[in-house]
């Protein structure tokens, strides 16, 4: 790539200054003219027959427009299985689980009138764990799957497993092997903006969703099919999205709670919001999914990789979210990450009666790249080989294709492990500060840098729309939800087009107006903006360089003639203005259209407003330039019932790296200084990439460190920060050293990769080798805590 | 939510308001009561704000130390009398939730929530702290070790005041508060305050504190004995760590289990007289 103006570059998010001075709009500051508030009665069982539901008394409280239940409504049937209501009857399968809604004039009445419902519940057994649900004679927690056929187990029917190479031939090459359990917690995506949509419809059935969502276009879908479900055929949904305050993968689905909106829109003919407070959030949104793996690795006497094999049970909880599909990125680490050739792998999710689990930022990643990265350091120790070392020589390059079909088209972990190794001291530090209780640590990861197809379509488009002033104006179908989208797409339509930044103005992210996008998840939103941009930019400048070789000419000439009446005495060049008026001989740069043979007259230039003005205002020759651009990433849908399929247009890698010190006593881990290097193939705004890095580690350190969902029977233990415990600046108060290496990757805008996701992947195992190297405990459940180090210390002194 | 909201400007005033309307709440700093009521944990008719009661808000140099209930959290933190005076409270200050709670948060209400964890409970106790009740029948003094009585009660009658805090020219000792949480911002879970006097290497007296180590805020007694009279040595601390460990009475909650919580006893005990033998805090 020649030349950079705008990409890469250091400049400030576009959102940025609207945020920080409190301009945005959130969900939370929304309101329409005559809005009312919607509230859910939760269940107060974890499994349960409803027997009664008494809403008269709540009905006639002043304010309360509208009392609805399930048995009032039409059956609207959600989910990834749609084995979930919007509304109840009969049964309920989790604590959260939506017994009725009201909506009433004020937030207060609604919370009112939800108290003086009555619901009288007889309870039934539950199961709590995939252990127990999977128990000979477990209570189902589903007797009939969504077509009412009869089932026989707590076991979905999602399993995906792969297997590859030979698994036998691998344990009989291996000179050292390990295995484990490992787990990793619930956790909350922990949103600083809390869920919340406002429903409205228009007197013909038309739906408005003001909805905080990362799939608009599949919401549309989900939300037509639900107006035909309450009898309205054939109308539409329309679905904008309000700035928002983070999703991580809480808006990969749809939610109860969006259509109990809609549907008490639609009985009170009013707008209805409905908002989550943070107890609300904290109890009623679903986490991130739990697993538990049992894993099998080996390795040569020169530490190469002979084999692995993964086991993997995830708890769903009681419906079925997207985020059931997990294991199909979990595949992605566990047959790609370093060279692996004989790979087993099965993973089973199973329902429980706990809190139904949901997305979140590295979709299945992280839980396997846990017990991957744990198990390697310790071959790595039986071995006698230094762990970076082993990484190393075990590491990814471009051109390999891994046992899943993962083409790898560009790969800089080596370079990402070499940076680490520096930056952390490696050489005089591991396995040296054991009496400081000081230790090193590093984990890699790999992970979609390409989009990762897991739908029909893996695309998204764009429509340009330039106007008399040179402004372009933007609409794409993907969702800004804090990572920077805005800011990566500015640059690459700046870079692209030939305009300034501050001439790209986006717009909200609104159905009616945007083209469609699958959705912002598997780290693609400006992997696939930007490159649906990329095209759409090339298609305005031909448009704009062969339009304006019928106006360029008139328009110069009007320039010299200015020049001559104020400076006479000025002879111009001898140039052939009609003859330099051709497509091929324009260039665009920074907002201004000139020509490529006379680059160094002024008047020879034009104003890119200009230049549209002229083309519009032509009488019935005129025209607008308002392009758009469809692009569909080059990958696989994968057969999953083998495990295979190139599922991304190209791979991103990555380490993280950690100098810890532990406190034998209390069991505190404080880091000292960590190290993140990402292969991101490009970087298309620095501030934004740096941010995304920091937040994803801040992420990754409270799910090694601190954060968990505790539940007992089912209930939420931890409904609140005061128990829920992320990382504040204070944990975060170390030096971090970042490393971007650019790879340039053919399908990448500019070369860049996704980088959504990668941040947090590897950071609890890297802060693991690192707790290990300073005081020789291995914790195999997340989160790493000090009471689980004071207990794994005291356990090893036993021992010696 | 609904309550009324009062605003008193003398104790007189706050008694006689108090005395109307049964089940209303004082409420200074709000930043425990507000969540409580929010949370439906507690409920009031009516709360009767003590900010502009300006007595309430003063810090007596004296001796004796008098500390008004009103005063807020960052006053203690900011104040430099007592940071030479009483340097484990503002030690205890820091620790104390956010910038933005600690504006609005207040040492009576720290106190009168009788909350286990209470932060500034522990530095208070080390120094033998008493405290000032008044109700419209008078004023009682209590020893701060008496107030509480058990996980968020205390012996406040209902409608009296917490006037004042007051601790006596203040000891010679050297004092040092340790807190431990999940995270750094958060509620302890255990907390432990020292004071030592000592000649040489020989401990002459010694008061311990701690909290969320049992249902309130206690004295260590076990443990002061062992150190008193005692040479600071590797002996001397193991020996105090087992008297913490049998002395407190923590529980297992969603935080940390009483186990690690006996055992974080001993740890901040530990770690606190070695800093202080070491010449650190003061
Ligand atoms: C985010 C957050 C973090 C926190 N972190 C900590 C922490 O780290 N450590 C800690 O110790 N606490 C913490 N707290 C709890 C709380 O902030 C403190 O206990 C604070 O000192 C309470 O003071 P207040 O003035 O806000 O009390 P209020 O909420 O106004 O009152 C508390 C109780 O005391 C009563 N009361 C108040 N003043 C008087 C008086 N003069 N006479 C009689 N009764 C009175 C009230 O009726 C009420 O029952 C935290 C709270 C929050 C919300």
């Amino acid at each position: 790539m020649d030349e950079l103006h705008y990409v890469g570059k250091d400049r400030p998010r576009p959102d940025a200054a609207d945020k920080v001075s409190g301009r945005a709009h959130y969900i939370h500051d929304l309101v329409r003219p005559g809005m009312l508030w919607g509230k859910i009665k939760f269940s107060e069982h974890a499994s349960a027959r409803i027997v009664h539901v008494d809403t008269s008394r709540a009905a006639r409280l002043p304010g309360v427009r509208a009392v609805i239940t399930g048995y009032d409504t039409p059956e609207v049937r959600i989910g990834f299985l749609r084995d979930n209501f919007a509304l109840k009857r009969d049964r309920v399968r989790q604590f959260r689980d939506e017994v009725a809604a009201v909506a009433a004039t004020d937030p207060d009445t609604a919370a009112e009138a939800i108290e003086l419902i009555r619901v009288e519940y007889e309870p039934l057994p539950g199961v709590f764990s995939p252990e127990d649900a999977l128990a000979p004679g477990a209570p189902l927690v589903h007797e009939r799957d969504a077509d009412g056929r009869p089932l026989t187990s707590n076991l979905l029917s999602l399993t995906v497993s792969h297997r590859s190479g030979d698994l036998a031939a691998g344990e009989r090459a291996s000179r050292y092997i390990v295995e484990g359990e490992f787990s990793t917690p619930l956790i909350q995506q922990a949103c600083m903006g809390t869920a919340g949509c406002i429903a409205e419809m228009d007197a013909r059935g038309n739906l408005t969703m003001w909805a905080k969502t990362q799939i608009p276009f599949l919401a549309q879908r989900d939300f037509i099919r639900t107006l035909e479900a309450m009898g309205l055929p054939g109308r539409n949904a329309r679905v904008i999205v309000p700035t928002l305050g983070g999703a991580f993968g809480t808006g990969l689905d749809t939610h109860a709670y969006e259509y109990i909106a809609v549907l008490l829109a639609h009985r009170t003919g009013r707008p209805v919001k409905i908002l989550y407070d943070r107890r609300e959030e904290f109890a009623n949104l679903s986490p991130r999914q739990s697993a538990r793996t049992r894993i099998v690795q080996g390795c040569d006497a020169e530490g190469r990789i002979t084999f692995r094999r993964l086991q993997v049970v995830q708890d769903n909880g009681a419906y079925t979210s997207w985020g059931a599909t997990y294991p199909t990125v979990m595949l992605m680490p566990a047959t790609s990450l370093y060279k692996v050739q004989n790979v087993e792998f099965d993973a089973k999710i199973v329902y429980t009666n706990n809190t139904y689990a949901q997305a979140m930022r590295g979709y299945g990643n992280p839980e396997v790249t846990w017990p991957i990265e744990c198990t390697l350091d310790q071959l790595a120790e039986q071995a006698g080989i230094d762990p970076l070392e082993l990484r190393l020589r075990n590491k990814n390059e471009p051109g390999e294709r891994t046992p899943m079909g993962l083409q790898v088209t560009t790969c800089g972990l080596g370079e990402c492990l070499e940076f680490a190794k520096t930056k952390l001291g490696w050489a005089s530090k591991r396995g040296k500060q054991r009496g400081l209780r000081r230790g090193v640590g590093v984990a890699s990861l790999v992970h979609v840098g390409g989009s990762g197809r897991i739908y029909r379509s893996d695309g998204g488009g764009i429509i340009l729309k330039l106007d008399d002033f040179g402004n372009v104006n933007v609409s794409y179908g993907g969702v800004e939800m804090g990572q920077g989208l805005h800011a990566a797409l500015t640059a690459s339509i700046a870079e692209a087009l030939g305009v300034v930044p501050e001439k790209v103005a986006i717009n909200p992210t609104d159905t009616a107006t945007c083209p469609w996008d699958v959705g912002t998840h598997a780290s693609r939103g400006a992997f696939i903006a930007c490159n649906a941009a990329i095209r759409a930019c090339a298609k305005a400048r031909r448009k704009i360089f062969s339009l304006s070789a019928e106006v360029f000419a008139a328009e110069v000439t009007r320039n010299l003639k200015g020049i001559l009446k104020k400076n006479p005495g000025y002879t111009p060049p001898a140039y052939d203005v009609g003859a330099g008026c051709r497509p091929e001989n324009f260039e665009l740069a920074a907002g201004v259209l000139w020509l490529k043979d006379a680059p160094d007259e002024p008047w020879l230039k034009l104003e890119l407003g200009r230049v549209l003005r002229a083309l519009h205002f032509r009488g019935v020759a005129g025209q607008m330039v308002v392009e758009e651009a469809f692009y569909e990433p080059p990958s696989e849908l994968p057969d999953w019932s083998k495990g295979v399929g190139n599922m991304s247009a190209s791979y991103a890698y990555g380490v993280q790296g950690f100098e810890v010190e532990v406190d034998e006593d209390t069991g505190d881990v404080r880091i000292l200084h960590a190290v993140a290097a990402h292969d991101v193939g490009r970087v298309l705004n620095q501030q934004t990439l740096r941010g995304q890095v920091q937040g994803g580690l801040a992420q990754g350190i409270g799910y090694a460190l601190y954060e968990e969902v505790k539940t007992k029977d089912g209930r939420v233990l931890n409904p609140t920060f005061t128990d829920y415990k992320i990382p504040t600046v204070h944990e975060m108060a170390f030096p971090v050293d970042m490393c971007f290496v650019e790879t340039n990757d053919p399908a990448g805008p500019f070369g860049a990769k996704g980088v959504g996701e990668p941040g947090l992947v590897p950071t609890a195992p890297a802060l693991a080798s690192a707790i290990w190297d300073a005081v020789g405990v291995r914790i195999n459940d997340l989160p790493i805590t000090p009471e689980k180090i004071v207990r794994a210390l005291r356990e090893k002194k036993a021992k010696e | 939510m609904s309550f009324e909201y009062l605003r008193p400007r003398t104790l007189s005033e706050a008694w006689d308001l108090a005395s109307a309307r049964p089940g209303a709440r004082f409420i200074a700093g709000g930043t425990d009561v507000m969540v409580r009521l929010r949370e439906g944990k507690v409920r009031a008719p009516a709360l009767i704000s003590l900010r502009a009661i300006r007595e309430l808000a003063q810090i007596e140099i004296g001796p004796p130390l008098l500390l008004g209930s009103g005063v807020s959290v960052s006053e203690l933190q900011a104040n430099p009398h007592l940071a030479r005076q009483l340097p484990v409270l503002v030690e205890a200050t820091r620790t104390l939730g956010s910038v933005q709670i600690r504006n609005a948060a207040t040492i009576g209400g720290n106190l009168c929530n009788a909350s286990p964890c209470a932060d500034l409970a522990p530095p208070l106790l080390v120094h033998e702290a008493r405290v000032h009740l008044a109700s419209a029948d008078g004023v009682r003094e209590l020893r701060l070790e008496d107030f509480f009585v058990g996980p968020r009660t205390s012996v406040l009658r209902p409608g009296e005041v917490l006037h004042a805090i007051v601790v006596d020219t203040p000891s010679t000792g050297r004092a040092i508060f340790l807190k431990k949480g999940r995270v750094q911002m958060d509620i302890a879970l255990g907390s432990v305050a020292v004071l030592l006097e000592t000649q040489g290497r020989t401990c002459v007296r010694a008061r311990v504190a701690a909290g969320s180590l049992a249902p309130m805020p206690v004295r260590l007694r076990d443990v002061e004995k062992v150190l008193e009279g005692a040479e600071l040595d590797d002996r001397t601390i193991a020996t105090a760590r087992q008297a913490i460990e049998r002395d407190v009475r923590p529980i297992s909650d969603v935080r940390a289990s009483a186990d690690y919580r006996r055992h974080l006893a001993g740890a901040l005990l530990e770690r606190a007289v070695r800093t202080l033998m070491n010449g650190g805090r003061r």
